[in-house]
């Protein structure tokens, strides 16, 4: 109970963001009313799984500090699992996300007890190697597509079991409370015993273990709560999108973008991976839509990107959330 | 391919796998930095001995110089416009400075010259093989290994006989010792950029000879690369050498045998994936790696 009180305690932030937060959500629950487009909509749910992705990462490589750069292994098993399932098995969505869940954690703990031996450049390089890995075994492995990927069993009528909505608005409301869900997590994350363990280890591993605690186990837990996170959002691609394929559930681009939305925005802070999202989704979403229609002008996109992330490591390393926040010191 | 074809063939392309760790490793060592963006060097590399063999006419071998020169004003315009400012942060910051870096190469290529998939068709060793005995060699490939020898001695040569080595050697091994003995640390780190980048520009060039030329081939060579500093240990040249050479004959031996048990999983596919499996277990297993001294 006291646990769960402290996931909806947000009194420690100050009145502006209070208010930030309350406005936001009132926005998020109003918003299939205001009458926007299916593109934009689109745009919306993408923003809030990336916020999702954003705030799993933040667990190990926000408060913990760990670079991690492998995140897609998780989205590709979590949306495999439900995919895959159901179409050998016709396994409804409420059912194997929990398994894909556990597969997540299962696999994370397997690769996460020799990766955490690791520190810095050289771990943050195998996480790239072990989703390289396994995104090569899905793209050669005959039995799960290979390549070619798998496409999800269209049902004729909406199915709340399989998660399948004629409308995105049924996928929007479901991609929101898991957001909420997230949210009220790491609101109780970041004052748990284990959120105070990993920000010690971030400053100082020596001082931390010599306070008697375990830095592997904390960076490995922390690593397993980052890949449940992920894999849900991983399931909900799969039913969202019908099909799924080695490249666009488990590509090093997926591991970069949440890596990177969370630090943008500010990572080991509460509201960072989401600011992140919300202004690098739409920025990739609307420059990709605009610049696709002028031929001569592919790349262009990424280019700005790419600028975009040299401009914000080389002069503000805490992201957005940071010069927001060295405004508002300058300013009491 | 027989096995001892196999083995030649991969000693060919570990030559040049080690020219182009050389040159990441060199950075890695005296700055403690990750270039991500150091496949992209080696695509720059190859597009400039393209375009430049295609344009003017001339051999691709003749646009060495011009891949290397290009390699080191990359290297040194890289390190000035943003290394030096990411110096500055945490580690995280350095990471994604270089990748942002990658990024913006590997798609400015694709905005400049599209994805197609390029290689060159003139030159003097292009199409042409050796055969010694049983044996059949490219011409090409013969070439860029042997050249790729010659450039790591060189280096090999300027890190440990000149003034200016040694004080590079220096900064690797202690920077502020280093510092304290009048060796400029800035100056130090914009040589290892040039070098860096020079090193792998002459790569590039050389591999474009055999090679399809496109704007990411560079992931695949910096994830090589990574493989051969790991498993050559952190720092060392030596190292970095025989792991270049040792990754060269995994990536040619294994699809041989791949083919003689016949499995999905065995086949010429997976060889990267061979080489991503070694950095992890040998990182995992010996952090500093078969030469190292650095941990």
């Amino acid at each position: 109970m006291e646990k769960l009180k402290d996931a909806f305690d947000f009194r420690d932030f100050s009145r502006a963001e209070q208010i930030g937060l309350i406005i936001f959500s009132i926005f998020l629950f109003l918003f299939p009313w205001l009458g926007a487009g299916s593109f934009v909509k689109a745009v919306m749910i993408q923003f809030l799984l990336f916020s999702l992705f954003g705030m799993g990462w933040n667990t190990i490589g926000g408060y913990g500090g760990q670079v991690e750069l492998g995140k897609a292994q998780y989205v590709g098993i979590g949306a495999y699992t439900v995919a895959l399932t159901m179409v050998w098995w016709n396994i409804p969505f409420w059912v194997s996300m929990p398994i894909g869940i556990l597969l997540a954690v299962g696999y994370s703990f397997m690769i996460g007890y020799p990766l955490f031996r690791l520190k810095g450049h050289y771990f943050a390089i195998a996480t790239i190697c072990t989703s390289l890995v396994l995104q090569d075994i899905f793209a050669n492995w005959k039995l799960v597509g290979a390549a070619k990927g798998i496409e999800l069993p269209i049902h004729d009528h909406p199915d709340f079991l399989y998660m399948q909505f004629k409308s995105d608005t049924y996928y929007y409301y479901f991609i929101m409370v898991l957001f909420y869900v997230a949210l009220f997590y790491m609101n109780w994350f970041r004052r748990s015993k284990l959120g105070y363990q990993l920000r010690m280890i971030k400053d100082d591993e020596d001082a931390a273990e010599s306070l008697g605690i375990d830095i592997r186990w904390c960076k490995i837990k922390a690593y397993t709560i980052a890949s449940a996170f992920v894999a849900v959002g991983g399931g909900f691609m799969a039913v969202y999108n019908l099909y799924i394929d080695p490249a666009s559930v488990m590509d090093l681009d997926l591991s970069i973008k949440i890596a990177l939305m969370a630090m943008l925005g500010g990572a080991g802070s509460l509201w960072g991976p989401i600011i992140g999202a919300a202004f690098l989704v739409p920025l990739d979403r609307f420059l990709g839509s605009w610049l696709g229609g002028h031929k001569g002008l592919v790349g262009l996109d990424f280019m700005i990107y790419a600028m975009l992330i040299m401009v914000v490591s080389a002069y503000q390393p805490r992201g957005i959330w940071g010069i927001i926040e060295q405004f508002r010191r300058k300013g009491s | 391919m027989t096995l001892i074809d196999a083995l030649l063939q991969g000693i060919l392309m570990g030559l040049l796998f080690a020219l182009v760790a050389l040159g990441l490793n060199i950075i890695w060592g005296v700055m403690d930095i990750v270039n991500f963006a150091h496949g992209e060097f080696l695509m720059i590399g190859m597009y400039t001995t393209y375009w430049t063999s295609l344009l003017l006419d001339i051999d691709p071998l003749l646009t060495l110089p011009v891949a290397a020169l290009v390699g080191v004003l990359l290297g040194i315009a890289s390190y000035y416009g943003l290394i030096r400012y990411l110096l500055r942060g945490p580690a995280i910051a350095q990471l994604f400075g270089t990748f942002g870096l990658m990024l913006f190469l590997r798609y400015l290529a694709q905005f400049l010259f599209g994805i197609d998939y390029r290689i060159i068709q003139k030159g003097i060793l292009i199409g042409k093989s050796l055969s010694i005995g049983p044996f059949i060699f490219d011409w090409t490939k013969l070439a860029a290994g042997l050249l790729s020898l010659f450039a790591f001695a060189f280096v090999y040569y300027f890190l440990n006989k000149t003034k200016t080595g040694k004080a590079l050697k220096a900064t690797s091994i202690n920077k502020e010792a280093a510092s304290y003995m009048g060796i400029k640390t800035d100056k130090m780190n914009a040589i290892a950029w040039a070098i860096g980048g020079g090193t792998v520009g002459i790569a590039g060039g050389l591999l474009a000879n055999f090679y399809y030329v496109y704007p990411t081939v560079g992931l695949l060579f910096v994830m090589i690369a990574f493989a051969c500093v790991a498993l050559g240990g952190f720092g060392s040249i030596k190292g970095v050498f025989f792991a270049g050479l040792l990754v060269g004959i995994l990536e040619m031996v294994f699809p041989v045998f791949g083919s003689l048990v016949n499995s999905d999983f065995l086949g010429p596919h997976f060889k990267f994936t061979i080489v991503y499996l070694t950095y992890f277990i040998i990182v995992v297993f010996r952090p500093q790696g078969l030469f190292g001294w650095k941990n």
